[in-house]
């Protein structure tokens, strides 16, 4: 909101600079945005000029008529100007730039040539001047009282800065010139000094001429009504359009005006009808009908419920409270009875009324945030005064006051040891008794205490501690002290989880991957590809491609997998601690949000050096990848073909298992999915379920190390004939061997000439307690080898 | 002790190892004249065809010589095979200006490191870790923080929605709810969490991540939330760092307080990055509020607590100089790296 300096000056004496005020208000916790000067930057020298005579003419350019003035500004002082305006002539004073003088456009003005005539300055439209866009009109005039030679930025009352105020959602009571008057004469010391309020009033009776009834009491607590009659609509005072300017508001007629600028002034919203729309001159509040329709001044036409609140006569809606009027009975140039409407709105109704109409007004901005329900009486009687003032007519007598719910007096104590508590500091009681009369609440001592009357404009003070802050507001945050407490001191612990997910973080990092953060927003488009059936979609999402909650953990991980190939990095290494998120009764959501560790890669595993040949990743890059992760909690997971999550081409995706639990999934992502997300390389990926592992590592138990040699044993089938896996090989080897045999590895698988593949494993065995023997190890090598084979229908090669 | 016979041949050995170049024609010289043939070893065989008084005398005279041209062989090979070696080494010299050959290296991300930075202070600090859900239930997300519906403090949250009472939570704040329900004073957590507002920019991202303390029992005061941030700031911007407060407003805390910290960049001089204020705003925190107190079962007369809130992204972006939100969760390998 957009407050002028001054304005505020006129309510308190202070002698604080512009910014100097903005300061004391933002450490108090009234938000100023911005203090702008009310001037157009680089508007300097400029003056009220008066053209004395229009001496000759000189001709046309370009479709203007120009002529030679004199124009005088100042003690002796003449110029010769050349001026093509349509509204020169002589004896009007106008925004003359003489030599030396600086306009926001131009520049520095000097004497030139204009037509073959010296012509020693400029005389400026508004355009000229950076005021608006007037420029075809001619020359900004100014009044005829404006002292000749005078600063035009104070002849046209810009000598002034605004303060752009953003207050939080507890302090409407600052949303006006007064409301900030008042906090600054609160945080000086300064004297305040309210508008004073007093309504010349005619003979006839207000209540002869309207009526108030009120039928929704929980939605209208107070409606208010003063009747102006015999005015006549026209432009408000240059005085009024600058100040409302300053404001940033756009000047309308007189009476439109006046609401506006008491809203600025009081901070109180009103709203002015003209009377004799209304049927029989009623006033009926009541709530909306469903699927009522009513034409806003905006000239929209709005569907209503019965959840909104409308002003109405017996017969229509006039107006939608606290919000907007109506078309139908908006003040007009033929207006000559006002009925000046000063009301409060359930903030609440009103808040949800704007929001359903998607209409914001300035109206509803205040009743939102709660209006002075005692202070709406002197808003009403000082537009009715306005209003009386600019456009004549004659306030009637008297003030209709319907006021079903009346506001209960809010009494607070605040004890002083309440403050210390809080605060671990406190000030002197007289000192606080001082800040709070300062913030114009009714304080009287209780003892150490005080007990505080809360006037009606400040609804954000309803208890103790609320009392406590004001206090410690104007008194200064700065005097809250630095101390340590003195708590009970207990070990601190770390979330099972967030250690879980920083033990995975350490153990991925140490292997070469980059860890991402994604958004948990999923595309469903990019989600169906991936096959995904159950997202839980959001009501209000920001985009399309945002609109539901991820459910497949590597969502994420595909968009930079693409992001980064797109930008030609030559590997992505990536994984991603995240989680997804699913429907699942129970719980205070009937929502899931299964933890996982996301791993993707594609491209160069490592890049062509001078010391290693360029390589790409596989699935088992992959795998082993999840391996480690899985081996980092004391496990070594087994493989089971095929998995439970989409996006993996079939013929290669497997699941991670420990003992029967299902720990995560690996494989190559499908080629349609990648195509959603526009990869044409492949990716690898893999997604482990945190929720399935440990919370810690298995605590380490430390064994003896082996104190007789090793014997190796190389053992080689050919693969092809059967559908056996390797894990089926290893396994059928370990129970075989017996507790002799200490590793197993395979150590090279590549295919045979005949289609089939051959599969090399290498046998460490190891005794705790003596030195093997060929013979012995020889034994056990050729029953492995028999039996393996026998058992699994294996054909050995090369033995 | 020598005798001319041996020492013919034995001087004409000292002259041939003498005059070798390298440890090869050393080694044929050691054949020439002490190997299974050779001159020496000859003169050794043929003791037995001098006459018998002669015999001792040629005989210690060539074991004399061949010690010493044992020995003196010895040496001479050594410094030969050194000298070679070095030679071989010269001509096989790697250069070593040539990349090293470098074990891939991970990084972890930039929110993830301050994530852990802010958690390793304030667990220092006697603060346990709690965490929650990110899909909550309007009542805990906002109610029971003295927030009701068609509130306009709603507005300082624009809020995604899943159901009418289902939406994604707009701070941690609902996790000091679960766990003030759950547990009795006294209270000192930490929570870490992502959270989501509709809203995006370059300083704003629809989804972001927050660190929120909380601490109630039946002594914490304003100043003590000043001098725990106070040991926060120092730990995480410098020794030299200070804070301030300024009175804010939020639901849920009474008084309230916008915290600053001074900008480490120019020590409070004044700067881009501080907008020439010399203070950077860090935190939002107050005295939790007496009517959410209540709402978990606490009475405000026993106790009393303090809670304060940050934005790892926002600290991140001041502390690494990172000018777009968006840079976090684009996640370009190049911008990661430089975490690394």
């Amino acid at each position: 909101m957009k407050i002028p300096y001054g304005w505020v000056r006129e309510f308190v004496t202070v002698s604080l600079s512009p910014q100097e005020a903005a300061d004391r208000l933002v450490n108090a916790g009234v938000e100023v945005a911005a203090v702008t000067p009310l001037a157009p930057a680089g508007l300097r020298g400029v003056v009220v000029g008066e053209i004395e005579a229009v001496e000759r003419e000189l001709g046309e350019s370009r479709g203007h008529r120009l002529v030679l003035c004199r124009v005088r500004a100042g003690q002796g002082e003449r110029f010769s100007v050349v001026c093509g305006a349509p509204n020169t002539r002589a004896g009007v004073r106008a925004a003359f730039a003489p030599p030396g003088a600086s306009l926001p456009g131009l520049g520095g003005v000097t004497a030139k040539k204009v037509h073959g005539v010296e012509s020693q300055g400029i005389l400026c439209s508004e355009r000229e001047l950076g005021l608006g866009e007037e420029h075809e009109a001619g020359l900004l005039l100014v009044d005829g009282d404006a002292p000749v030679g005078g600063d035009l930025v104070k002849a046209l009352g810009l000598d002034d800065h605004v303060l752009e105020i953003e207050i939080t959602p507890n302090r409407p009571d600052c949303l006006s010139v007064l409301g900030v008057a008042r906090e600054l004469a609160a945080l000086t010391g300064a004297r305040l000094h309210a508008p004073r309020i007093r309504v010349k009033e005619g003979a006839a009776k207000v209540r002869d001429l309207a009526r108030v009834r009120i039928e929704a009491p929980e939605l209208c607590h107070r409606y208010t009504v003063r009747v102006i009659d015999g005015v006549r609509v026209a432009p408000s005072p240059a005085w009024m359009q600058s100040r409302l300017r300053a404001a940033g508001l756009r000047p309308i007629s007189n009476v439109v005006d006046v609401t506006n600028y008491v809203l600025w002034e009081l901070g109180h919203p009103l709203h002015a009808f003209d009377r004799h729309t209304l049927a029989e001159h009623t006033i009926v509040v009541r709530r909306a009908r469903d699927g009522e329709r009513f034409t806003t001044l905006d000239g929209q036409t709005r569907v209503l419920d019965a959840g909104m609140c409308v002003i109405a006569d017996p017969a229509r809606a006039v107006g939608l409270a606290g919000v907007m009027g109506g078309r139908n009975s908006e003040v007009t140039e033929a207006t000559t009875s006002v009925l000046l409407e000063s009301a409060w709105f359930d903030p609440g109704a009103t808040r949800r009324t704007s929001r359903t109409l998607a209409l914001k007004t300035d109206a509803a901005y205040r009743f939102e945030r709660g209006a002075d329900i005692e202070g709406l009486v002197d808003a009403n009687d000082r537009a009715a005064q306005l209003i009386a003032e600019l456009a004549g007519g004659t306030v009637a007598r008297g003030l209709l006051d319907a006021y079903p719910r009346k506001r209960k007096p809010v009494r607070v104590r605040l004890r002083m040891s309440r403050v210390e508590r809080v605060l671990g500091v406190a000030p002197p009681p007289a000192k606080a008794r001082q800040i709070l009369a300062g913030l114009q609440l009714l304080v009287r001592p209780r003892g150490r205490d005080l007990e505080v009357d809360v006037p009606s404009f400040r609804r954000d003070l309803a208890i103790e501690d609320d009392l406590v802050e004001e206090v410690i507001r104007v008194w200064g945050y700065h005097r809250i002290p630095t101390t340590f407490s003195r708590g009970e001191v207990k070990p601190a612990r770390e979330s099972d989880t967030g250690r879980q997910e920083r033990l995975v973080r350490e153990i991925l990092v140490g292997a070469g991957l980059a860890e991402c953060v994604t958004y948990a927003f999923s595309d469903p488009v990019k989600a169906a590809a991936l096959g995904t059936a159950r997202q839980l979609k959001l009501l209000n999402p920001l985009s399309q491609d945002a609109a539901a909650l991820r459910e497949h953990p590597l969502e994420g991980l595909l968009g930079v997998v693409a992001t980064n190939l797109t930008r030609q990095q030559p590997g992505v290494r990536v994984f991603e601690v995240g989680r997804t998120y699913e429907p699942a009764a129970g719980g205070d959501t009937d929502t899931a949000e299964p933890r996982w560790v996301a791993i993707a890669l594609a491209g160069a595993r490592a890049e062509a050096a001078w010391h290693t040949p360029a390589a790409t990743v596989d699935v088992f890059d992959a795998k082993g990848v999840a391996e480690l992760v899985v081996a980092g909690f004391g496990s070594e997971p087994s493989t089971r073909s095929g998995g439970a999550l989409p996006g993996f081409e079939p013929d290669s995706h497997a699941t991670l298992l420990v003992g029967e639990t299902v720990v995560g999934e690996f494989g190559e992502i499908s080629a349609s999915a990648r195509a959603a997300f526009g990869i044409e390389t492949p990716v690898f990926a893999a997604a482990l379920r945190l929720d399935a592992l440990p919370a810690e590592p298995r605590t380490p138990r430390h064994e003896s190390l082996p104190r007789f040699p090793a014997v190796q044993r190389d053992l080689a089938f050919a693969l092809g004939e059967r559908p056996v896996t390797a894990d089926a090989i290893a396994a059928a080897i370990r129970a075989e061997a017996g507790p002799l045999l200490r590793t197993l590895t395979v150590f090279d698988v590549f295919p045979l000439p005949d289609g089939r593949r051959s599969v090399a494993f290498r046998l460490t065995f190891q005794a705790d307690d003596r030195t093997l023997t060929d013979t012995e190890v020889n034994a056990i090598h050729e029953r492995v080898t028999q039996r393996v084979s026998a058992a699994l229908g294996l054909t050995l090669r090369g033995a | 002790m020598s005798h001319p016979r041996v020492e013919a041949v034995a001087g004409e050995a000292r002259a041939a190892i003498g005059a070798a170049a390298s440890s090869a024609e050393l080694e044929a010289i050691r054949v020439k004249y002490l190997g299974r043939s050779g001159a020496l070893t000859q003169v050794l065989k043929s003791l037995g065809s001098l006459p018998a008084e002669e015999r001792p005398l040629v005989g210690a005279a060539a074991n004399e010589a061949k010690r010493e041209l044992e020995a003196l062989l010895e040496s001479r090979l050594a410094g030969a095979q050194a000298a070679e070696r070095r030679l071989q080494r010269e001509s096989e010299r790697p250069d070593l200006t040539l990349p090293g050959r470098r074990p891939p290296r991970g990084v972890v991300h930039p929110l993830s490191r301050v994530h852990d930075e802010i958690v390793r202070i304030f667990t220092g600090l006697g603060f346990s870790v709690a965490e929650g859900p990110e899909i909550e239930t309007d009542a805990y997300n906002f109610e029971a923080l003295n927030i009701p519906k068609d509130h306009p403090a709603r507005d300082m949250q624009d809020t995604f929605y899943l159901s009418p009472e289902t939406l994604l939570r707009t701070h941690t704040s609902p996790v000091q709810i679960r766990t003030m329900l759950a547990q009795k004073p006294p209270v000192r957590i930490i929570v870490p969490g992502t959270v989501y507002r509709r809203d995006a920019d370059i300083t704003h991202s629809p989804m972001f991540h927050q660190v929120e303390g909380l601490a109630v029992d039946t002594n914490v005061t304003m100043a003590d939330l000043k001098g725990t941030l106070t040991l926060f700031a120092q730990e995480m911007f410098g020794p030299r760092s200070r804070i301030r407060f300024r009175p804010s407003f939020f639901p849920f805390t009474e008084p309230s307080a916008e915290v600053d910290v001074l900008c480490f960049l120019c020590a409070g001089a004044g700067c881009r990055v501080c907008k020439q204020s010399g203070w950077l705003e860090i935190l939002g925190s107050g005295m939790v509020h007496p009517r959410v107190l209540k709402n978990v079962g606490y009475d405000p007369e026993q106790v009393t607590g303090w809670a304060f809130g940050m934005g790892i992204e926002r600290i991140a972006m001041l502390k690494y100089g990172v000018d777009d939100i968006r840079l976090f969760f684009e996640n370009d390998l190049r911008f990661l790296r430089q975490f690394a």
